[in-house]
């Protein structure tokens, strides 16, 4: 543990659980505030026709709440995948030097496993989209 | 909240308090991207760079109504789209304004027409007037600054912001209520009980019209050509009788034929006959109910006009109804484009097509009353009931599931317009999604039904000019040329070649006006923001030239039965010929923003692809059908107006897609410019109006000077010419496609009846088959690519 120096007290570079209090009260006083202005300046005067869904003036027709087809789901997942694969890559890189060559290797075949689950998607169609007639 | 004391002593804080809120709020007006019809297109022109709305911070026009503060209601308020209206307003959030833009907004303007509310102020309050038809766009941004006046200067926000009672925000005007607070009556109020001057020779009865008393020459008659007589003597030899060939005629081949007969007559001109009439051009009635001698008319004449596409020709076969509920086949089996045509035919007239698998309304509101275009329908909106808030409250468009029956599980029923960004206006599609896939897809049309057609069976020849202007209102003047022409080749006019001219110069500015407004919205509907704006810029130097010309922008109204409304004034021609000089580079540049842009042919490329086929049988016209591969242009194929002199290209493509429908017209504009150097360089001289002024507006400087053009003048200008008894139908090559005028005269002041066949509504209809199967996405490049406007479709 380094020592707290007064001048680094309410730095955002130096670690610190008085700096972090403060920022974190602070982010919580200015989402209140800015909620609470916003809510009781807002004047709501609701009618039917303003809580109606808006559908280009129709009156919509059924329910929205369907079951959607499975494209969605998988470009979900597939997102999911990668977008975690990027968490890992970038505290890889801003630990790179400390962890060496073995952390590079296990990063390689982090990535190349992935990548390897790309083209296994990629062939079974998964990233196909759009209309299937055409 | 608190006591009255506190209140007071808030007051002085509560002052600047709404200087604050009002500043802040004139100069951040969000108006909704809503548009009803011409008018919006001067809207939408703020936007662009010239007029640039964004320097009184009202650029952010918003899609739905959820973000926007300010409704612009610009154009006409028609009876079926008025709920809709009275729904965008109520989803506003407030505090929310209206500017009601253009007289068909503020007062119904010149449709006083049964199926337009007479005002949009009858269903809501509205703020600010723009009068106008269309107001210029510096009337919109002088209307946006009159509001932001009227916020400033009288509304007190902050007692209704701080939750203090009272205050004064947003609209406070009253919904007027007609007899109560507002007058219909055209005249202004207190004339009630005083007969409209001129009513009592308007339809159904023209009782002792003055035109009966006039003489004119008979109607103009041709000579059928060889073609013509050898399909004449074939068709009696096969069909004996019940095929009769009328012995004179002002236009093409007329055959009156039996009820029974039309069937197996219509299947084999389409499939056996020696000229093949592929295309069933139009398809209407006629109301004979008011002729001036009923005894040799039957009750309602049913009209077919075929188009046949080589050799090209065309037929009209017209075939007599009669009772009170008309009934005849469908001939829906033979060109699947008869489908609409014989629903408007039902929807208009009440006449019954068996067989046909959707004979239902498809203009008028599913609970109107009455067939309009009948003789008994009342034409004016001021002699029927006025329209009013409660009417807009209930009458409501059907619901989706009408449309689209026992949709399959999991699929999701979606409404996209009648407003709506990427719909180009009016026009309802209902879509079946299966995810984002269109498995059905259907149309509903009719919210832009200004009932032109009824219209022109009041106004006398020359004043339904304006109308014509109208009825495809990017096209301006392009649309006056079917109409006047339709109606000098029924009188036989001889037009000089000067204003022949001349009316290839305009049709062929506007045609460059209306490509260029395409290639800005389609990019636009596919997400490029950019070219919109580049092509508005040019644009507006052709409606420079067209106010230069004509006086006008949008709708000039300046052709003229026998000619043109005035010479061209001095200086015309340098402004073109700058125009022309710069312009070829201008379509360079769009094209290297568009047409080579990577993203724009993925998505448009094989997109929405309709075959030559299908586009022939359907009846696809104009750009749209050049883009299957047919070089069909009635330019060439019939030349009007002398485009027999010019030299020019009919463009193709072979594709038929979205990419194709684009380049077809990129390719038009270079033509077109061609036309119109050659038109400023070989410019004849002469007179731009006929010197047989017994049917035309003669030449003021004549009127001024002998008797004879000054009773011309007044007789013409006031009671109308006559035009005499008969029809003639003349199609001219407007830049959407193929419109057509059949023009009836039975020897009065005005049309009996007056039929526009307008390109869109056939060229729409094919739209579910370009969409079947596509995405949404896919969907709004298609509609882009068809180049459809609604008063064309509607009418």
């Amino acid at each position: 543990m380094q020592p707290i120096l007064d001048s680094d007290m309410m730095s955002s570079w130096a670690p610190g659980v008085f700096s972090l209090v403060c920022f974190s009260t602070a982010v919580l006083v200015v989402v209140a505030v800015l909620l609470f202005i916003s809510a009781w300046l807002g004047e709501k005067r609701p009618n039917p026709e303003k809580l109606r869904p808006y559908e280009s003036g129709i009156i919509p027709t059924g329910t929205a709440r369907l079951r959607y087809p499975v494209p969605f789901f998988l470009v979900a997942i597939f997102f999911l995948i990668f977008d975690v694969e990027g968490a890992y890559i970038f505290s890889w890189a801003a630990a790179c030097e400390s962890i060496g060559w073995a952390g590079w290797i296990q990063m390689s075949f982090f990535i190349i496993v992935l990548l390897l689950g790309l083209i296994y998607i990629w062939r079974k169609g998964g990233l196909e989209w759009g209309p299937e007639k055409h | 909240m608190g006591s009255g004391k506190t209140l007071a002593a808030l007051e002085p804080l509560l002052r600047p308090a709404d200087a604050v809120i009002n500043w802040a709020r004139s100069r951040s007006l969000w108006p909704m991207f809503f548009g009803l019809s011409c008018c919006f297109v001067e809207e939408a022109t703020v936007i662009t760079s010239r007029y640039d709305i964004a320097r009184f911070g009202a650029e952010v026009f918003r899609p739905s109504p959820r973000q926007a503060d300010l409704l612009i209601v610009s154009g006409t308020v028609f009876k079926k789209i008025a709920p809709v209206v009275l729904r965008l307003y109520e989803q506003m959030p407030e505090p929310k304004w209206v500017i009601s833009m253009g007289s068909c907004s503020n007062t119904g303007g010149m449709y006083d027409v049964y199926s337009v509310v007479q005002g949009v102020n009858q269903i809501l309050p509205v703020d600010v007037y723009i009068p106008g038809c269309p107001p210029r766009p510096e009337a919109v941004l002088h209307g946006l600054t009159l509001l932001q006046k009227k916020i400033e200067e009288t509304e007190r926000p902050s007692r209704s912001v701080f939750h203090l009672g009272g205050g004064r925000q947003g609209t406070q005007a009253p919904v007027l209520v007609d007899g109560v607070t507002k007058s219909r009556d055209p005249r202004g109020p207190g004339m009630t009980g005083t007969v409209i001057r001129g009513s009592s020779v308007t339809p159904p009865g023209f009782p002792e019209s003055r035109s009966d008393l006039m003489w004119t020459p008979e109607p103009n008659r041709i000579v059928l050509g060889e073609q013509e007589k050898s399909l004449s003597e074939t068709l009696s030899a096969r069909f004996g009788s019940s095929v009769k060939t009328r012995p004179t005629t002002s236009d093409i081949l007329t055959l009156d034929v039996d009820k029974e007969q039309i069937k197996p007559l219509l299947r084999y001109l389409k499939t056996e006959s020696p000229v093949r009439f592929e295309r069933l051009d139009d398809l209407t009635v006629i109301d004979e109910s008011a002729r001036r001698d009923p005894s040799s008319y039957p009750d309602f004449t049913l009209v077919y006009h075929l188009l046949a596409f080589d050799p090209a020709t065309r037929v009209r076969i017209k075939v007599p109804l009669y009772g009170d509920i008309p009934f005849t086949e469908t001939v829906t089996d033979i060109w699947p484009s008869a489908d609409w045509y014989e629903r408007e035919a039902f929807d208009m007239f009440g006449v019954r097509f068996e067989g046909h698998p959707n004979l239902t309304r498809i203009l008028m509101p599913p609970d109107w009353e009455g067939h309009p275009l009948r003789k008994t329908h009342p034409g004016r909106a001021t002699d029927m009931a006025p329209y009013t808030r409660e009417d807009a409250a209930t009458k409501q468009p059907l619901d989706g599931g009408f449309y689209i029956r026992q949709p399959e599980a999991g699929e999701l029923i979606l409404n996209v317009g009648p407003h709506h960004v990427s719909t180009h206006g009016l026009l309802r599609y209902i879509l079946s999604l299966d995810g984002e896939e269109i498995t059905r897809l259907k149309m509903e049309i009719g919210y832009h039904h200004r009932g032109v057609e009824k219209i022109g069976e009041r106004q006398t020849w020359h004043q339904f000019i304006p109308y014509t202007d109208r009825v495809d209102y990017l096209a301006g003047a392009a649309n006056n040329l079917p109409y006047v022409m339709a109606v000098e080749q029924l009188a036989g006019i001889r037009v000089p070649d000067r204003a022949q001219c001349i009316r290839v110069l305009l049709s062929e500015l506007f045609r460059l006006s209306n490509h260029l407004v395409f290639v800005g919205t389609f990019a636009h509907d596919l997400g490029a923001m950019t070219p919109t704006f580049y092509c508005f810029r040019e644009r507006e130097m052709i409606l420079d030239i067209v106010e230069l010309i004509t006086g006008g922008r949008l709708h000039p109204s300046w052709f003229r039965i026998g000619g043109t409304a005035a010479d061209l004034p001095s200086g015309w021609k340098e402004k073109v010929d700058e125009f022309v000089r710069i312009f070829p580079g201008k379509i360079d540049e769009y094209e290297a923003l568009i047409t080579r842009n990577p993203i724009i042919r993925a998505r448009t490329v094989g997109v929405g692809r309709i075959s030559l086929a299908d586009a022939k049988d359907w009846g696809v016209s104009g750009p749209n059908l050049r883009a299957c591969g047919l070089a069909w242009d009635l330019r060439k194929q019939f030349p009007y107006s002398g485009y027999e002199n010019y030299d020019f290209e009919v463009p193709t493509a072979v594709g038929g897609d979205c990419f194709d429908r684009y380049v077809v017209r990129i390719e038009e504009m270079r033509q077109s410019l061609s036309i119109i150097r050659q038109a400023a360089a070989n410019m004849p001289e002469g007179r731009c109006v006929t010197d047989d002024y017994r049917y035309v507006v003669p030449k003021r400087a004549d009127m001024l000077m002998d008797i004879e053009s000054l009773i011309h003048h007044f007789v013409n200008v006031t009671r109308g010419p006559k035009i005499p008894g008969g029809e003639a139908y003349v199609c001219c090559e407007i830049p959407r496609g193929e419109q057509g005028y059949y023009v009836v005269s039975d020897g009065l002041g005005y049309a009996y009846r007056m039929r526009i066949r307008s390109p869109g509504f056939a060229n729409v209809q094919v739209l579910p088959m370009m969409a079947d199967g596509w995405s949404v996405s896919d969907l709004i490049a298609i509609i882009g690519s068809v180049d459809y406007i609604l008063p064309d479709i509607d009418r």
